[in-house]
């Protein structure tokens, strides 16, 4: 099932993301799905005179995911899926996406593939409605994941398929929404694919596979790390209102970016829950805070998690994550059974089972790439007229993220019923529908204090 | 690295051009030092045969680590910087795991694009007023080899009970002096674990494969990596960097600084300018300091 790589040609290499134009996943994917070989037949097609109608594809959120997201809708069909519309909370945002872009199609002779005159490029915090409004089939939802809810709630409403990056909500009010407009997607027939890239992982697909077959025996538990350094700022320039300011580092605020256990970790969380085959776990306890960020503009997000997740019959999940400068890295995954380990070096990449028989499994095929299966699959599902839907397991991997996050906040050991229960809202009002002003804002550089946080 | 060290300064000495003299160079923010080697004039054979003179500069005596490399991303040179550096464009602060988890401290720095690797050369420039790049593919292959006679590696212990070069036939001698793919339970080690070559150089051979720059702008990584076969880990093993290096980079454009996908990219640097005769050597500023 593994993908075929071939040899790039010169040009292809000159044009780095150039390399993915045909090397083709979608038979893998599709397979894995359950789907009919479709693609060849399309791609016969596309050549003749019954050519598929083209998918038009909206752009919400211009920065580098999304931009790369773009790419990746191009490239599920043979020409036949085009960007119709961009849009950014931020001109410059946007414009640097459709030049890379426009330029990025014209090295591989496929300008055809975008059709985004100026008349469909929108800026501001609407922005995302005119995309969705401009006709667009499919939207990739790839802004700030504050604005998540308000953004897949509309575009469901408006009938178009979604590719949803995580995390999905930011807060509990939030993801509930979410997890509405995904009930809703299911109704309509519309496709949702989730930004959790991992599940769409040719090798963690045929490790999980594995353990779910019992290789491993009963999951007993899981560690993850996500050991990383700080990420980058935006300083401050003239002219830039509080709003701005914030927004060009929303990574660093917690009620934009949902703190790293969310926005960042949340593979790690993502890929424990798909070990437990998307069981909720009966609780959390954490610990966390902020030791090396100092300064005017080093927001008010923890720099370290440490979770313990209990799930139903004493199994444990633990996972840790950290942004320290100067420290150790890592971003592994280790599973542990009544019969044998799993191990994931997901950069390595390494993905291997051993049974404490002696027995061991090693993935040896070539893998695949797993943003470009995302895509795939969500085109092929609609041409399929078969959608797929991962809202129920996204929206409850994003909840154990919010989960193990309130529990380092608090203090407190917090049940899957509590956090289910939460109505907390981290942002402003205006988050609601997704819009804000530009303006003073007031913000804080305090982290929650365990102990004095109350979960809401 | 006393011993073999001051064995080799002694061979080195002994070694046609080998007048100049070794030096260390404080690296701004960062407590490790380089330690910098003369590299003899010599001839090299390019890939069609011909022969090229070389030699006349020095080389790290190991791959850059993430103690020298952190320095440069983090911006631990501090907020005062002489002229120059901060024009220096810097790396992003990758999101990837960089070092994926092979270990930090004496590591080889990894998944490193050539333009990072270039920068850091630049902003070591501006700091020094010395000039310090990457090297040629030939001054690379000159260092590897360090006078041995064929496209492989020489040990650090010419007449001694460790095998004295890698055949290039079996793995014979290899363990001596590289971290590659039967011996390396795929990660990289601490730099200078393992025998240096006859120009006092460590893990010319395997650990992380190392960047030289090329004609055509693009570079190349040398020597293999801990990820190759023993046959893929000589002087000559070249790899031309391709798209799939960085596939797995979410974002576009992808990033040009880390590659997603090439954990076995480092490189060590080469300067070019000798050391002050009796330029005393800097205090190494604290890196407590902002």
């Amino acid at each position: 099932m593994a993908s075929k790589h071939r040899t790039p040609s010169a040009r292809e290499q000159l044009l780095e993301p150039g390399y993915g134009v045909d090397r083709r996943t979608l038979l893998g994917g599709g397979l894995a799905l359950g789907l009919p070989l479709l693609f060849p037949r399309s791609l016969r097609a596309a050549q003749g005179d019954a050519a598929p109608r083209p998918l038009k594809v909206g752009l919400v959120g211009c920065g580098g995911r999304g931009t790369g997201a773009a790419w990746q809708a191009m490239h599920a069909e043979a020409g036949s899926v085009v960007l119709w519309a961009m849009g950014d909370v931020f001109a410059d945002r946007l414009e640097s996406s459709r030049s890379y872009l426009e330029g990025a199609l014209l090295e591989e002779g496929n300008s055809a593939r975008m059709d985004v005159p100026e008349e469909r490029r929108f800026t501001g915090f609407e922005s995302f409605r005119a995309v969705i409004d401009s006709g667009v089939d499919i939207v990739l939802l790839t802004a700030i994941p504050a604005f998540r809810p308000a953004h897949i709630t509309y575009a469901v409403e408006k009938g178009c398929h979604v590719f949803c990056e995580k995390p999905m909500a930011v807060d509990v009010p939030g993801l509930r929404r979410v997890e509405a407009a995904a009930a809703r997607a299911k109704e309509k027939g519309l496709s949702l694919v989730s930004g959790y890239c991992w599940r769409y992982n040719e090798r963690h697909r045929e490790l999980f596979q594995r353990v779910h077959s019992g290789a491993i025996g009963d999951l007993q538990a899981v560690y993850t790390n996500y050991y990383a350094g700080p990420l980058g700022t935006r300083p401050r320039q003239e002219g830039w209102s509080d709003t701005e300011w914030i927004l060009r580092n929303w990574h660093h605020f917690r009620w934009l970016s949902g703190d790293h256990l969310v926005e960042q970790a949340i593979h790690s969380v993502d890929k424990q829950s798909w070990a437990f085959a998307d069981r909720a776990p009966l609780r959390a306890i954490a610990v966390g805070g902020c030791q090396t960020r100092k300064g005017s503009e080093k927001g008010d997000t923890f720099d370290h998690f440490a979770v313990v997740y209990e799930y139903e019959g004493g199994a444990r999940a633990f996972c840790n994550a950290r942004q320290w400068p100067n420290s150790y890295g890592e971003n592994n995954d280790f599973l542990y059974g009544s019969k044998g380990r799993a191990t994931i070096e997901n950069w390595a990449p390494y993905h291997a089972i051993e049974t404490y028989g002696g027995d061991t499994w090693v993935y040896e095929g070539e893998g695949n790439d797993m943003y470009q299966q995302e895509l795939d699959e969500l085109v092929a599902s609609i041409r399929a007229g078969k959608p797929v839907n991962d809202g129920e397991w996204m929206c409850r991997s994003n909840l154990l993220g919010i989960l193990g996050r309130e529990a380092a906040y608090t203090g407190r050991a917090i049940t899957w019923e509590e956090i289910l229960n939460s109505e907390r809202k981290l942002g402003p009002p205006g988050m609601d529908d997704g819009v804000l002003e530009f303006g003073a804002f007031a913000h804080s550089f305090d982290e929650p204090v365990p102990g004095e946080y109350k979960l809401l | 690295m006393g011993e073999p060290l001051s064995l080799l300064l002694a061979l080195v000495a002994a070694l046609p051009g080998g007048g100049a003299e070794p030096f260390q160079q404080v690296v701004p923010g960062a407590r490790a030092k380089l330690e910098m080697m003369p590299i003899p004039a010599g001839t090299v054979r390019d890939a069609g045969g011909e022969e090229h003179a070389v030699g006349g500069y020095w080389m790290a005596t190991t791959e850059i680590t993430w103690d020298l490399f952190d320095a440069f991303v983090l911006g631990q040179d501090g907020p005062d910087l002489p002229p120059g550096v901060d024009a220096v464009a810097r790396p992003s602060k990758p999101y990837i795991t960089a070092d994926r988890g092979f270990g930090r401290e004496g590591y080889p720095a990894l998944s490193i694009g050539l333009p990072a690797a270039q920068a850091f050369c630049d902003w070591l420039s501006a700091h020094t007023g010395r000039t310090w790049r990457l090297p040629s593919a030939l001054e690379w292959q000159h260092a590897a080899v360090a006078g041995d006679e064929g496209p492989w590696h020489g040990s650090g212990a010419p007449s001694a009970d460790v095998p004295r070069a890698y055949d290039g036939r079996s793995v014979v001698g290899l363990d001596a002096v590289a971290w590659f793919r039967d011996v390396a339970e795929r990660r990289t080690h601490p730099v200078a674990s393992l025998a240096p070559n006859r120009f006092g150089l460590h893990d010319m051979l395997g650990n992380v494969a190392e960047w030289a720059t090329s004609a055509d702008g693009k570079g190349r990584l040398f020597g293999g990596s801990y990820q190759d076969r023993a046959e893929d880990v000589t002087a000559r093993s070249e790899k031309r960097p391709t798209a799939v290096w960085n596939a797995s980079d979410p974002n576009l454009p992808k990033s040009r600084w880390w590659l997603a996908d090439a954990p076995f990219a480092g490189f060590r640097v080469l300067c070019e300018t000798a050391p002050a005769a009796d330029a005393p050597l800097p205090a190494n500023p604290s890196p407590e300091q902002p």
